[in-house]
């Protein structure tokens, strides 16, 4: 198994420390993150004082590079700046050399984590293991309740709009009761008024979805670049997947079909004369 | 027949439409309430569960915030100590948050640790046995959780380590105490395994040694009235540390939250909007079918404001109905979308996102009832200039 | 017979009523004058499209002529607003319609009290009032009854009650009998006639040959223009 060690340690900007050299330097590289160099005005070869605590700053850093990392969801909305050193400057920093948080281990190909996971775990004393996909499982556990929030919040929206929607087809084709009556009075039969209704129904939830896709994706589009710019990240916040697209429509078009289907049934079987008023 | 028995009985006519448009409304209502109580109930939650035992100041290690991160304080007591002495403070503790390990059994199960100071303690509530005395160096405090795990109850030993050597198979430090209490940890998230000792217990089985450390100090003024000037005093004392008042954590909470609050204002609109568009439809369509009634009325001296004053009372009436179920239907609803937000990962178990208040109800009505009567505005002007003569033409043809 | 010496209660003088239709103008009233003394009972004949139907609304107040004008009780309309002729169409003058237009949700005696609550009447006396008219209609026994379950007769007889709620010195009537079978259209003739001999003041208008021959004088038009009046 090959290894490398990470130390993750907080203090009033966040040190965030990748693998390197085993021994200490005399002035510490540091690797500034891009956002933390911008407020700072920071820029490569300036210096800086470290400590583990805010006095003493005993410490020199050199900024040797200025880093984007990578766009973590978990970590938006938190207003921390990470900068990276070299392990061995940081353990030095510390006063702990031969402390470490954790150890990612990288496994050769072929190997199954879970068994290295439960081999490790039966040696353990003092730490556990865990397979990345376990970890990442857990701390997607956030993005998860916000998912079923989503979804919650979803299924709501559609049994409003399932309820507006019949009642705007039935109030849509009540309006028509005339119509009808007449039609049925001249000897139309119910199957071609109901048709029709129908056809008017799925058009108008045809039409409809049409403009609700278009609004999703305006809306999709602007709630991106709004969140982007909020916090200030690469981060995609709304996506429109096909797939999405094509649930979307076929819900509302089933919904507005449904919908119509019901209020054309009820217009169709009601006495021509109730329909003229005078049943 | 007053004119809200003349409305209801309108509605009634039309049974099935005026179901649906009540359902109809009282969904959006439900939705609008719940959207109201999740915009402001995430810092009233939270600001209450900080106040829960009083204690309106924290002070962390500069940048962090209390329990954020495992920088600790250093010499936590004589900070205390020069807390204690101030006039203006009532009360000052330190705590220190820590993980350990208890043993059950055969094997070793992760604990979370808190080291407090029992006489000026801001972090837990008694529930059964009693707490901790003040030198109590043999004494422990165990959430319901932690006593299950260590199959422990008030009266009985656990056994603490810490410090624990993976090279060498041992703990440096292990501590046989006696479960004085079970407590309800305010902070700790469902089914966190909790235990507590006095500070210097903690200190000695924390991994990073037995030195005088602290993840931070509650600190209660004497009023709340007066914590705010305290806490701006104290930044000035303490240039070193960060102080928190309640209102400076929850503005960082309500950051870290931000998205819940804009989606709520987003789909509190939307609710309004659904709201006003179906009212508005509906009464339109009513009174665009009720034209020859309207112009006949008008016909026979029944002025305009009478009309439109129908129009209204009919549309108040629908969002008086659609309220009442909406509220109902809404705190239903609110503990269901509560239930699943409060199952985030490492949320204290005490906090709420939809949380009920006569205010929040009161608002949530007040607005829903001003849209439903705004929404009536279009069908109510429809009905005020519906021509007389011309209405009364096409309905003899 | 026109009773001589009454005063007048309803004038009207060169009035015309045009309006649009599919792109050309319609002229429905061409320079019509009339005028009408308290007491009498007057026909207004004609074939359909004669302008019978225009000229009951501008002298009713409901429609404005696009010349001439109408005076009632000596008060020009056009010199009122809005509301004024409003006010004056609820104190003033009752309407009666072809097709009822009662309230349906409304009981009969609920039809009858609308225009009494409008014009501030109090309840008790207004639901006095409302059986009394009843009463005087033949259908105190229906005063419960909401208008959808009524006959076409009962419902032209309580559309006659509220015309009269606000004892009105000018009856409008359009078509009065026009919805109505041969033996319920009588009944409404009766109380017409009833109604002109206790002093109400009538103008109808009808196709009704019956309803004509009741009046004391029948007005023809045809195409607009009055073409005589017979009495």
């Amino acid at each position: 198994m090959g290894t490398y060690a990470r130390r993750y340690r907080v203090l009033a900007g966040l040190l965030f420390i990748i693998g390197g050299s085993p021994v200490a330097a005399q002035v510490a590289e540091v690797a500034v993150e891009r956002r933390l160099a911008e407020e700072l005005g920071l820029a490569v070869g300036d210096t800086l004082r470290l400590g583990p605590a805010v006095e003493p700053l005993t410490t020199l850093g050199v900024v040797s590079a200025i880093y984007e990392p990578m766009p973590d969801p978990a970590e938006i909305a938190k207003r921390e700046r990470h900068i990276r050193m070299h392990l061995p400057d940081l353990a030095e920093l510390l006063g702990a050399p031969d402390r470490v948080d954790r150890y990612g281990v990288g496994l050769r190909p072929g190997a199954s984590a879970d068994t290295a996971a439960r081999v490790l775990n039966r040696t353990a004393f003092g730490y556990r293991a865990y397979t990345s996909r376990a970890i990442a499982s857990e701390s997607s556990q956030t993005f998860l309740v916000v998912s079923r929030f989503h979804r919650a919040i979803a299924v709501i929206t559609i049994v409003a709009s399932a309820v507006f929607l019949l009642c705007i087809m039935l109030l849509k084709v009540e309006e028509r009761r005339l119509d009808a009556a007449v039609m049925r009075f001249v000897g139309v039969r119910r199957r071609t008024i109901f048709g029709a209704l129908l056809l008017e129904a799925a058009l108008i939830a045809a039409l409809g979805s049409v403009a609700g896709s278009g609004l999703a994706y305006l809306a999709g589009a602007a709630t991106n670049a709004y969140y982007r710019r909020f916090f200030d990240t690469g981060l995609t916040f709304s996506l429109i997947t096909p797939e999405i697209i094509a649930f979307s429509v076929g819900l509302s078009l089933g919904l507005g079909i449904v919908a119509g289907s019901v209020a054309a049934w009820r217009l169709v079987h009601t006495r021509p004369l109730v329909l003229w008023g005078r049943g | 027949m007053s004119g809200l028995g003349w409305a209801v009985r309108s509605l009634i006519r039309q049974r099935l439409r005026t179901a649906l448009a009540v359902i109809g409304i009282a969904i959006s209502a439900a939705m609008l309430l719940d959207m109201v109580m999740l915009s402001g109930g995430i810092e009233k939650s939270f600001a209450e569960l900080l106040l829960a035992k009083g204690y309106q100041i924290r002070l962390t290690p500069k940048g962090t915030l209390p329990f954020d991160t495992e920088a600790t304080l250093d010499r936590a007591s004589s900070i205390v100590a020069r807390l204690r002495r101030d006039t203006a403070i009532a009360s000052a503790g330190a705590v220190l948050g820590t993980s350990l390990y208890g043993r059950s059994r055969d094997s070793l199960v992760t604990l979370v640790g808190y080291g407090i100071q029992p006489e000026a303690q801001g972090v837990y509530q008694v529930q059964r046995g009693q707490d901790l005395a003040r030198h109590d160096t043999l004494g422990v405090l165990l959430s319901a959780s932690a006593a299950g795990l260590l199959r422990a109850e008030v009266g009985g030993t656990v056994s603490l380590v810490g410090r624990l050597d993976p090279q060498v198979a041992t703990a440096g430090v292990s501590r046989q105490l006696v479960v004085r209490g079970i407590v309800r940890w305010v902070y700790d998230y469902r089914g966190q395994p909790s235990v507590g000792t006095i500070l210097p217990v903690m200190q000695a089985l924390a991994a990073v040694g037995p030195d005088d450390r602290a993840s931070l100090v509650l600190v209660k003024a004497r009023s709340d009235a007066a914590a705010p000037a305290l806490a701006e005093r104290l930044r000035e004392e303490f240039p070193r540390l960060e102080v928190y008042s309640v209102a400076d954590l929850v503005r960082f909470f309500k950051q870290r939250l931000v998205y819940f609050r804009q989606l709520s204002y987003i789909l509190a609109t939307m609710s309004l909007v659904v709201t006003v568009l179906l009212i508005t439809t509906l009464l339109t369509i009513t009174v665009n079918e009720r034209l020859g009634e309207i112009a006949t009325l008008r016909a026979i001296g029944i002025g305009r404001s009478t009309v439109v004053r129908q129009v209204f009372i009919e549309g108040a009436v629908l969002t008086v109905l659609g309220a009442v179920l909406g509220i109902a239907l809404g705190l239903g609803t609110a503990r269901y979308l509560d239930s699943i937000l409060t199952s985030f990962p490492g949320l204290p178990a005490a906090f709420s996102f939809f949380v009920p208040r006569r205010e929040t109800l009161t608002a949530a009505a007040l607005v829903l009832l001003v849209t439903g009567s705004l929404a009536g505005l279009y069908p109510a002007w429809l009905a005020a200039r519906a021509p007389i003569a011309a209405t009364l033409r096409s309905e003899a043809t | 017979m026109t009773p001589a010496g009454e005063p007048t209660v309803l004038s009207g003088r060169n009035l015309r009523k045009d309006y649009p239709m599919n792109g050309a103008a319609v002229h429905a009233l061409r320079g019509v004058s009339l005028e009408v003394r308290s007491g009498e009972y007057v026909a207004i004949a004609g074939p359909s499209g004669s302008g019978k139907s225009t000229l009951l609304q501008l002298i009713g107040g409901i429609d404005v002529p696009s010349a001439g004008e109408v005076e009632i009780l000596g008060t020009r309309l056009d010199t009122l607003s809005d509301r004024e002729l409003t006010r004056l169409r609820l104190t003033r003058l009752g309407f009666i319609f072809q097709r009822f237009h009662l309230l349906p949700v409304l009981t009969a005696r609920e039809n009858v009290e609308l225009p009494m609550a409008e014009a501030g009447i109090p309840v008790r006396e207004r639901r006095a009032r409302a059986l009394e008219l009843l009463a005087y209609v033949g259908l105190e026994h229906r005063a419960g009854h909401r208008a959808t379950q009524l006959s076409g007769g009962e419902m032209q007889r309580v559309a006659i009650a509220r015309a009269l709620a606000n004892r009105p010195v000018l009856l409008l009537a359009d078509e009065p009998t026009g919805e109505l079978d041969a033996a319920t259209g009588g009944e409404i003739l009766s109380l017409f006639r009833r109604l002109n001999q206790d002093g109400t003041t009538l103008v109808v208008v009808t196709h009704d040959e019956r309803l004509a021959a009741e009046a004391g004088r029948v007005i023809h038009m045809l195409d607009g223009h009055i073409l005589g009046a017979g009495e």
